[in-house]
């Protein structure tokens, strides 16, 4: 329980990232697939910010004098997802566009049925 | 002396100035990738000798390494560097002329970009910002695979993007780790402290960084985006994927297996990789009837023996896959230039519709069959020289296990001679087909396309004959590779 309640935030991303994984690998739908990469995405963002927290850290801006910086959080990390959502966003908005070209196509999302290419 | 950042700065300037010139007068904007690659190609060249002395440390905003993202300009670096920027300004001018429809400023746009992704990651001294580069590199090359906009196009794109987003995510899980771990992200900082880590922990962070970059460095069975791409893009996108992209894939997982970690227990494994990725990308490529897709997986046969090399763990092996780097970057660039043409006069991508070429197409025949000859590694090419180096660093090891490994790798290389020279026969002792378009068919490519294909031919040929021109310079940069202390005292030290 003691293990649960302290690693929680871990715990909690990592089914964010196991869960997209689930809908990626299984789903055939190119919606849902671009979907569960957006859900990696964001478990990945929720680990990287994890792992610069402090249980009941503060910001890390010294805004009134009295602020110790051993009780702020970590801002590396926030620095890092910032970039990464940036850059999730990007992906995500040239993944919708390629399935619009990918459905203009075939006139389909199932991944089953858009097989042009193979090995 | 100029300063590293400009390799970075000035074309990525360029890259989003480009749009501007185009606002302004359309035909200029295909200029603009030529200037920015001459100038790298200029500025590489130059800081070359500085940096076999000594690398250049470049610091932002006055801030001394681990503290800043810095950029470590060392033999290593500038030395990728400069190959990128030489296939780049020869991609470049070829194509200036040969993307004549859609976007067209997008396209040169997106071109600078790849270019700067790949430039920045072998430059940058700083774990996350490798992977923003990266990332620079994938997402403009997704964005290219679909240029067309045909069905193949497309189709090939979302897969290479699907699989690209996930080994990103690997990555930037990897880089979480590393941080959690050291709680710095310079590349240095980490390499000197990495041996205060147990080893299950570091194994797992270099587990999820080497399967991420893995998918772009196209190591089986991390392959299957890649023969898509690579025949979907256009010619001169194909080229600059072969020849750059999945090599900076490489240097990535090179980097951190040898300077950052300094895991020399994964090597074998990592040889062992390599040698499968070299058998299945040559059979593959042996039963493809599409010109561009048999070279796909060509490449990813020539990735294996990059990858075999890498694993010796010697100097000489680790040089020897710089050397394969080179060579194979020179010539893939070369075929899927000249083949670009090749099927645009013939109107086919089949092995067949390329019979007889020879004689409609002398001039880039020729340069074809050159490049086909240095891939399979006959003499006098430069693939020969890098082959042969390869054999000496396995055979120097001494150790069975790599012997037994170059002995599979060698049979790999004659199943390569085996479809090569069924192309290069087509090409020159087989008719023309007779349902061939006459009209046109018998034109040669133009200029700005036979000027870069017959660079990299001359080049090829030169190499191979005086390897030690290029040999020289692969000692120091496998040490810039494999001397991690040295690496660590020269980027802290001061």
């Amino acid at each position: 329980m003691s293990f649960l309640s302290s690693y929680i935030h871990y715990v909690g991303c990592f089914s964010l990232i196991l869960i997209g994984l689930y809908v990626v690998l299984v789903k055939p739908n190119l919606i849902k697939v671009i979907i569960g990469i957006n859900l990696i995405d964001t478990g990945v963002n929720l680990f990287l910010i994890a792992v610069g927290y402090i249980r009941a850290g503060t910001a890390p801006i010294f805004s009134e004098a009295a602020l110790q910086a051993d009780k702020m959080v970590d801002p590396v990390p926030q620095a890092l997802v910032l970039t990464a959502i940036v850059i999730g966003v990007s992906v995500l908005a040239l993944a919708l566009a390629l399935a619009i070209r990918v459905y203009g196509h075939y006139g389909t999302l199932d991944l089953r049925r858009i097989k042009g290419l193979r090995w | 002396m100029v300063s590293p950042v400009l390799l970075i700065a000035v074309p990525l300037g360029l890259a989003f100035a480009a749009s501007l010139v185009g606002l302004a007068s359309k035909r200029l904007t295909k200029f603009v990738p030529v200037v920015a690659m001459l100038f790298n190609l200029v500025v590489s060249v130059s800081l070359l000798p500085v940096a076999f002395r000594a690398p250049i440390i470049v610091r932002t905003a006055g801030w001394a390494p681990p503290f800043s993202i810095h950029l470590v300009a060392g033999p290593l670096g500038l030395l990728l560097s400069c190959l990128i920027a030489f296939i780049g300004l020869l991609v470049a001018v070829y194509g200036m002329g040969y993307i004549r429809e859609g976007a067209q400023a997008k396209y040169h746009v997106l071109y600078i970009l790849i270019l700067v992704g790949a430039t920045g990651m072998v430059l940058t001294g700083d774990i996350f910002n490798l992977f923003v580069f990266f990332e620079i590199l994938c997402i403009s090359s997704y964005a290219l695979v679909a240029y067309r906009g045909d069905s193949a196009g497309a189709e090939a794109g979302i897969k290479y993007l699907l699989q690209g987003a996930i080994g990103s995510s690997l990555v930037l899980i990897g880089i979480g780790l590393v941080y959690g771990m050291f709680g710095t992200l310079s590349m240095a900082d980490i390499a000197a402290n990495v041996r205060s880590v147990s080893t299950f922990r570091l194994f797992v962070s270099l587990a999820f960084l080497i399967t991420g970059f893995g998918v772009e460095a196209a190591v089986f069975p991390l392959n299957a985006w890649l023969p898509d791409a690579h025949s979907s893009a256009p010619s001169s996108i194909s080229a600059i994927l072969s020849g750059i992209a999945i090599k900076a894939g490489v240097y990535a997982i090179a980097r951190m297996v040898y300077t950052i970690y300094g895991a020399q227990s994964t090597l074998p494994c990592v040889a062992v990789i390599g040698v499968a990725t070299l058998l299945v990308g040559e059979m593959c490529a042996f039963n493809q009837s599409d010109i561009k897709r048999l070279l796909a997986y060509s490449s990813i046969g020539q990735m294996g023996l990059i990858v075999f090399g890498l694993g010796m763990a010697s100097v000489i092996g680790v040089s020897a896959a710089l050397f394969v780097i080179f060579s194979h970057a020179l010539a893939k660039a070369l075929l899927f230039l000249a083949s670009g043409y090749m099927i645009y006069r013939s109107g086919s991508r089949e092995i067949s519709s390329l019979d007889g070429m020879g004689t409609r197409m002398p001039l880039t025949s020729l340069c074809f069959a050159i490049g086909a000859f240095s891939l399979i590694g006959l003499p006098p090419f430069v693939g020969f020289a890098s082959k042969f180096m390869i054999v000496r660093a396995a055979l120097a090891t001494a150790d069975p296990f790599f012997v037994v490994l170059l002995a599979i790798a060698l049979v790999g290389t004659v199943i390569e001679g085996a479809y090569f020279l069924r192309i290069v026969q087509g090409l020159y002792f087989k008719p023309t087909p007779e349902e061939a378009p006459e009209e046109g068919t018998r034109k040669e490519a133009p200029l700005s396309a036979l000027v870069p294909v017959g660079v990299l031919a001359a080049l090829i040929v030169a190499v191979g004959i005086y390897p030690g021109l290029v040999g020289r310079a692969l000692g120091p940069a496998a040490n810039d590779l494999l001397d991690r202390d040295g690496y660590v005292e020269r980027v802290m030290g001061d």
